[in-house]
């Protein structure tokens, strides 16, 4: 019964192993002759539970809608697992392009080979592997962090008490955020890091973090940094819940509605954008330029911009 | 052979059983006392009214989802999905809690709503089937997760009314709001374990499922109240933490079931069902929520809390354990 089985399978599998074998050589005698034909790309991106991604995701869709792309777009969920497995699918489709919004910079790395290995140009979008892509747009996360910590910098005068906020530990936007904002703090040898603590991207624990900083520091803080708004937005209630709101510079990344809003109203002194159009956008057309065989750049940076009371009017939609 | 089963649970199992929960409870305090006393000697910021408020506001919510969750341990079950009936709450409540749109009652009952429909639906499920809890409510976590996606569209609802943001965030009389919900919760959770009928078919069902059976209790009524609770409990959790941070999150509370059970484990319920009292699972969250805060204010870096948290989490329950094994 045993090797009935088994040779049955093994029947199937050498038949569809055949039978794909096949599939691939009309396929890519297709692909030759389609160049007229409307351009298909992959999309796989980090997390759709994360706004700044949604937003990058929902440019790469209108960007394709106007450039007249096919795309088929899917969800890592963050598991670069999962992630290496839909570039596989993306191969097996035989996409023109891929775009990939990486959940790791090591675990990741193994999709950007296997699709140069098949012949299928890889764009990373927002963050790096380690492997080379054929085209990477995003923006220096060590260019936020040192933006924030300079606002807070010159808003002290160089001299005070800060408390940061990291994000997941280990995440390559932390690792980043933090060493661009250390990178400041040395040159300013007054300004003192009184402590810094996770709140793993969250408002919730943003808050708790921020309510437990004030029992122990109070009046000492004179200024936060949260390496995303959510936990700056966090901080924010808390500091106005204690009353010292007025007294305590807040400082945050990635301007999400929520903190643009709140630097309106003055209770977030400023907050970093990083584009998500542009980011979008420029990896889309990198796509098709790639797949039409014209001249592309290798590398876009996308560069962050401060966001205070003042120049808030270019940021709100 | 209804009798003969009743002889049998009061012979061996009953005594057994309140000695366990007496000396348990006791254990736990003595380790939560015990961690208080430490923190207050090492630091001065910790033992003072300002911060003990933050301390219990900040545990209001664990120990909400934990009071849910002990209920469902008791039966002999257990619910994964609450951190994510946290997360569909927190969406649909705030979807309602615009300001001049609906008076205040409407996203607390919308919300709760939810959150009953949601453990209704676990209770159905494990009840109709044969299907374990641990995986029907596994299921509904990812269900839950994707519901909270798909209402918010993956972003956050803010612009909340101050009526709503007053429920997680405002004060009474100087107390918190969180502090005051959970003291009453505290309360009708405890009643309802202890002095109904309800709660004594829960250790019944928990503790000895065929004896409950035999002697008439209608075990699925039983685990399908208990799911609906746990799940309006978890909505409660949800609708406060909305308001606490005055907006709509679809990720929040990933994460929030384990916490909670901790607390429940914590707290001396066994995980094999039957036993654990209110007292001792809303302990076991301040146990937690005391041993967070003690660490921030010592600033002990976050790579070191998490393994700090951990360790105290399992010497707790040994703690407990060799208590019970010695008398």
């Amino acid at each position: 019964m045993k090797r009935i089985y088994f040779s049955s399978f093994s029947a199937i599998f050498l038949l569809s192993v055949f039978l794909s074998g096949c599939n691939q050589s009309t396929s890519s005698e297709k692909s030759g002759e389609s160049e007229g034909k409307k351009l298909t790309v992959g999309v796989t991106m980090l997390s759709m539970q994360n706004e700044f991604i949604v937003n990058v995701s929902d440019e790469i869709e209108k960007k394709a809608k106007e450039l007249g792309v096919e795309l088929i777009t899917v969800d890592a969920e963050r598991s670069a697992l999962k992630q290496i497995e839909q570039v596989e699918s993306f191969i097996a489709q035989k996409v023109d392009v891929i775009i990939m919004n990486p959940c790791e910079v090591e675990a990741s790395s193994p999709a950007v080979t296997k699709a140069l290995a098949a012949k299928i140009p890889i764009i990373n979008v927002n963050s790096e592997t380690t492997a080379k892509p054929s085209a990477f747009i995003g923006s220096d996360d060590v260019e936020s962090g040192r933006i924030a910590m300079k606002f807070i910098a010159e808003k002290l005068g160089g001299k005070g008490n800060v408390v940061m906020m990291h994000g997941y530990m280990g995440q390559a936007a932390q690792i980043k955020r933090e060493q661009g904002a250390r990178e400041v703090l040395k040159q300013y040898p007054n300004l003192k890091l009184l402590a810094h603590q996770t709140g793993e991207w969250d408002r919730a624990k943003g808050m708790a973090l921020m309510e437990n900083w004030i029992q122990s520091y109070g009046a000492d803080i004179n200024a936060v940094f949260a390496q995303n708004d959510e936990m700056g937005m966090g901080a924010v209630k808390a500091l106005t819940d204690a009353g010292l709101k007025n007294k305590v510079i807040v400082v945050s990344i990635d301007a999400i509605p929520d903190a643009l809003q709140a630097v309106q109203k003055g209770t977030l002194d400023a907050t970093v954008f990083q584009n998500a159009e542009q980011q979008g956008a420029k990896s889309i057309e990198t796509a098709v330029k790639i797949a039409k065989g014209e001249a592309f750049d290798k590398e876009i940076l996308i560069p962050f911009q401060l966001v205070t009371k003042d120049n808030l009017a270019k940021f709100m939609k | 052979m209804e009798n003969l089963l009743k002889t049998d649970r009061n012979s061996t199992q009953k005594p057994y059983k309140t000695r366990i929960r007496g000396i348990g409870r006791y254990g736990i305090f003595i380790a939560f006392m015990l961690i208080c006393l430490v923190l207050s000697v090492v630091t001065p910021k910790f033992l003072t009214v300002s911060n003990l408020l933050i301390v219990v506001t900040q545990v209001s919510i664990n120990a909400l989802l934990a009071f849910g969750v002990t209920f469902v341990i008791i039966t002999g079950g257990i619910d994964l999905s609450i951190g994510s009936i946290v997360a569909v709450t927190s969406v649909v409540a705030a979807m309602f809690a615009h300001p001049d749109s609906y008076p205040v009652i409407v996203p607390i009952l919308a919300g709760l709503a939810a959150g009953l429909l949601l453990g209704a639906f676990n209770g159905l499920v494990i009840t109709k089937s044969k299907v374990p809890p641990f995986i029907v409510t596994l299921g509904t976590m990812t269900i839950g997760r994707g519901l909270a996606l798909i209402l918010s569209k993956g972003r956050p609802i803010s612009n909340l009314s101050d009526s709503f943001n007053f429920i997680g965030g405002g004060q009474l009389a100087g107390i918190p709001t969180p502090i005051i919900i959970l003291i009453v919760l505290f309360i009708v959770c405890s009643v309802v374990l202890k002095k109904t009928v309800l709660g004594r078919y829960m250790y019944a069902v928990g503790g000895n499922e065929p004896a409950a059976r035999a002697s008439g209790i209608q075990l699925n009524k039983v685990k399908m109240v208990v799911y609906t609770l746990c799940g309006g409990l978890a909505a409660l959790a949800g609708i406060l933490l909305t308001s606490r941070i005055t907006t709509g999150q679809p990720n929040a509370g990933v994460g929030f079931e384990l916490d909670a059970i901790a607390a429940a484990i914590i707290g001396g319920t066994s995980t094999t069902g039957g036993t654990g009292t209110m007292t001792g699972t809303l302990i076991g969250a301040l146990l937690i929520g005391v041993i967070s805060n003690g660490l921030d204010l010592m600033n002990v870096t976050s790579y070191y809390q998490q393994v700090v948290m951990g360790i105290i989490i399992i010497g707790a329950v040994v703690l407990d354990s060799l208590n019970q094994t010695k008398n």
